[in-house]
């Protein structure tokens, strides 16, 4: 089924969703600065907490404030909760490389304790964060003064017991555990297994599978390199665990294919036990074909029974038991397909787009040019376009859907594919895992959509 | 010929975008370099069929042979060169991949002669006929579409170089693609990359060939 292209809002629950602008983050000024670019975004478990990573190696969480019932205009605001530099650039001596310090990726464990935890990645190193909350401190201690200088040993006369009082809460991230020196090419993927306590990470040729106590040692459980490098035809783009069967993980390849594998079969997870692969329709072959077809992002449906990957034009939904085509697919930017070429060019086709869930597996959504972001409701097959953009952006403004004209005549409102802002990229987007609530990262800004609560 | 210089635009850009890439920070970027090597070649296929066709507008099919462009480009661009005149030598003697029989049967109802052209040069599908392939001029349906004389060499021509096992379908990109590419918006041509410049100007365009191809094999 292919999503048609219409306007309008989508319908979920029976009602029709609304979005409204929220909050947005970051600078203001056009002049963007390239350690502020947002590399990834993810909510954690709960959807209280909002993580985003940057170019610059630094981690961003923002939390939900409280809902205050009284006042139920919308929900709970994100502001910073926590700023931490989580990757430093560092410097292969024996390649003459330098690795930089970008975070590829966030991935949140579910809560165990009052303490949060997050792997953040860059090209070669996985980092365990751990973020906690102090909101005491101890005084009055014998040799001290309270600002920390040591007191005169002849003055001290009396002996007291420190005792905790309360302090301005300060939040503190700590590294707990650094997985090194596991990846030769770079790392573009990890995922926490549902037992909590492996994770996977993938790089262009390999995927390793980690225990989170363990950072000396992890287990390659596919290996994709050729003998002959000279024979490489595909790299691995992307790769999940399943969120249920913790034996389960997937990986898309450049070719445009997914495979899934089962580590109960083998230790060596080379032969796929399944493999998706939708064959080319011969009228869309073109020059770039092959490259466009390349898998950017997969992501399993909450439910497990789904899966979608993000190619540069298109969104397909597939269902797990059935692998020789997707059962959805939503054309993206299908008017970019005649403009291949000078996308080569400015080096946009090589753009990596993300795609989301909604909670309840009903709306994806994914990122498009010039801000804008798309979303396909799956149960009404309508979809829209809307725009990050400060302006006409107040507080529960509803955002106006937007219509790209692929050619000929334009109408009132719509922009020609000509005049779109191929700088503007949404490349990143998460959507809360409960609730109406969008994170759309903009180049260097994180936009925060709700949908309207009446 | 438009052909021809689009294929040679985009190869020259994607070598300029593959030594960009290695001064990139944080090193060669695995999948960019097999994305830009993937154009790349289908870029100097297009060239090449296109360059035969201008020299040698009709054109027999080799019996199947295989050439893997990495290891014997060189001497195949060269060969080419050499080719041009009509004098048809033979060039080297690897076999070629002609996987795309049955697309280069579909070829010619896409309508303009370009495809045409290009698919002609694949005809492995007399192979299946068996026969003499290599001596009988099997295009003379194909000849009637063609605009331009033809001449009918007693010599073969090989197919320009096919990649085994990387890229088995490209014939069949370059079947269709070509719409595309001549459809497509191209911006202004970029600045030459620096390899590029600093090869004498003087040169002819074939030995811009050897200069990516060789850019490619040293890549």
């Amino acid at each position: 089924q292919i999503g048609s292209l219409g306007g309008g809002c989508m319908s979920g629950g029976g009602n029709d969703i609304q979005w409204c602008f929220s909050q947005v983050k970051g600078a203001v000024d056009d002049d963007v600065a390239e350690a502020d670019i947002i590399s990834t975004v993810e909510f954690n478990h709960s959807g209280e907490l909002l993580a985003t990573g940057d170019k610059g190696g630094r981690v961003v969480i923002f939390q939900q404030e409280q809902e205050n019932k009284i006042q139920s205009h919308s929900r709970g605001e994100y502001n910073v909760y926590s700023t931490f530099q989580s990757h430093e650039p560092e410097f292969d001596y024996l390649k003459s490389l330098e690795i930089e310090e970008k975070i590829n990726k966030i991935r949140w464990l579910p809560q165990k304790n009052a303490a949060q935890f997050l792997l953040s990645t860059n090209d070669k190193t996985i980092k365990l964060w751990k973020i906690s909350e102090r909101d005491k401190r101890p005084e009055g201690y014998n040799l001290k003064e309270e600002d920390g200088r040591y007191r005169d040993p002849t003055t001290v006369t009396t002996l007291r017991v420190p005792v905790f009082r309360p302090m301005d809460l300060m939040v503190e991230a700590s590294p707990r555990r650094i997985f090194a020196n596991a990846h030769t090419y770079h790392i573009n993927s990890i995922s926490i297994n549902s037992d909590y306590e492996t994770y996977l990470s993938a790089d262009d040729l390999r995927i390793n599978l980690w225990h989170l106590e363990i950072t000396d040692r992890s287990f390659n459980i596919v290996d994709i390199k050729p003998a002959n490098m000279e024979e490489l035809t595909e790299v691995i783009t992307a790769a999940e665990f399943h969120p249920n069967s913790c034996n389960t993980f997937v990986y898309s390849s450049s070719k445009g294919t997914i495979r899934l594998c089962d580590m109960r079969a083998s230790a060596l997870c080379d032969r796929h036990s399944k493999l998706f692969e939708e064959p080319e329709d011969p009228s869309n072959r073109s020059f770039f074909s092959e490259i466009i077809s390349s898998i950017s992002d997969v992501k399993f449906s909450h439910s497990g029974r789904y899966m979608m990957t993000r190619d540069y034009l298109s969104v397909k939904i597939w269902d797990l038991n059935m692998e020789n085509r997707p059962v959805e697919t939503y054309q993206v930017h299908e008017y970019l397909r005649s403009k291949l070429c000078s996308l080569y060019e400015n080096d946009c086709i090589f753009d990596k787009f993300e795609c989301c869930w909604n909670g309840s597996d009903s709306v994806v959504m994914t990122g498009s040019y010039n801000n804008f972001f798309r979303m396909f409701d799956r149960n009404t097959k309508r979809d829209i376009t809307l725009e990050a953009s400060r302006e006409n952006n107040k507080p529960r403004t509803v955002l106006k859907p937007r219509k790209v004209c692929a050619s000929g005549k334009r109408k009132k409102d719509e922009i020609s594919v000509d005049s779109l802002d191929f700088n503007k990229k949404i490349l990143h987007t998460a959507w809360h895992p409960k609730e109406n609530i969008i994170a759309v990262a903009t180049t260097n800004n994180l936009y925060i959509f709700q949908d309207k609560v009446n | 010929m438009e052909v021809q210089k689009e294929a040679q635009r985009i190869m020259t850009l994607s070598v300029w975008k593959m030594y960009h890439s290695r001064m990139q920070r944080g090193g060669l970027r695995l999948h960019r370099s097999l994305q830009l090597s993937l154009v790349m070649r289908s870029a100097r296929e297009l060239y090449l069929s296109a360059k035969v066709e201008v020299h040698e507008p009709e054109v027999s099919l080799q019996p199947a042979r295989f050439l893997d462009p990495r290891l014997h480009s060189r001497r195949e661009a060269e060969a080419e060169a050499e080719a041009a005149p009509l004098d048809g030598e033979q060039p080297s003697p690897e076999p070629m991949d002609t996987q795309e029989a049955p697309r280069a049967q579909e070829a010619p109802a896409r309508g303009g002669p370009c495809p045409a052209k290009v698919s002609r040069k694949r005809r492995s599908s007399n192979l299946s006929d068996g026969g003499d392939v290599g001596l009988v001029p099997s295009k003379k349906a194909r000849l009637e579409e063609e605009a331009a004389s033809l001449e009918i060499p007693d010599r073969l021509q090989p197919s320009p170089a096919q990649a085994e096992g990387a890229f088995p379908n490209l014939a069949r990109v370059l079947q269709r693609r070509f719409s595309g590419l001549l459809n497509c918006n191209p911006a202004a041509p970029p600045t030459a990359p620096p390899a590029c410049e600093a090869k004498p100007a003087c040169r002819p365009a074939d030995s811009m060939l050897n200069v990516l191809v060789r850019a490619v094999v040293a890549f």
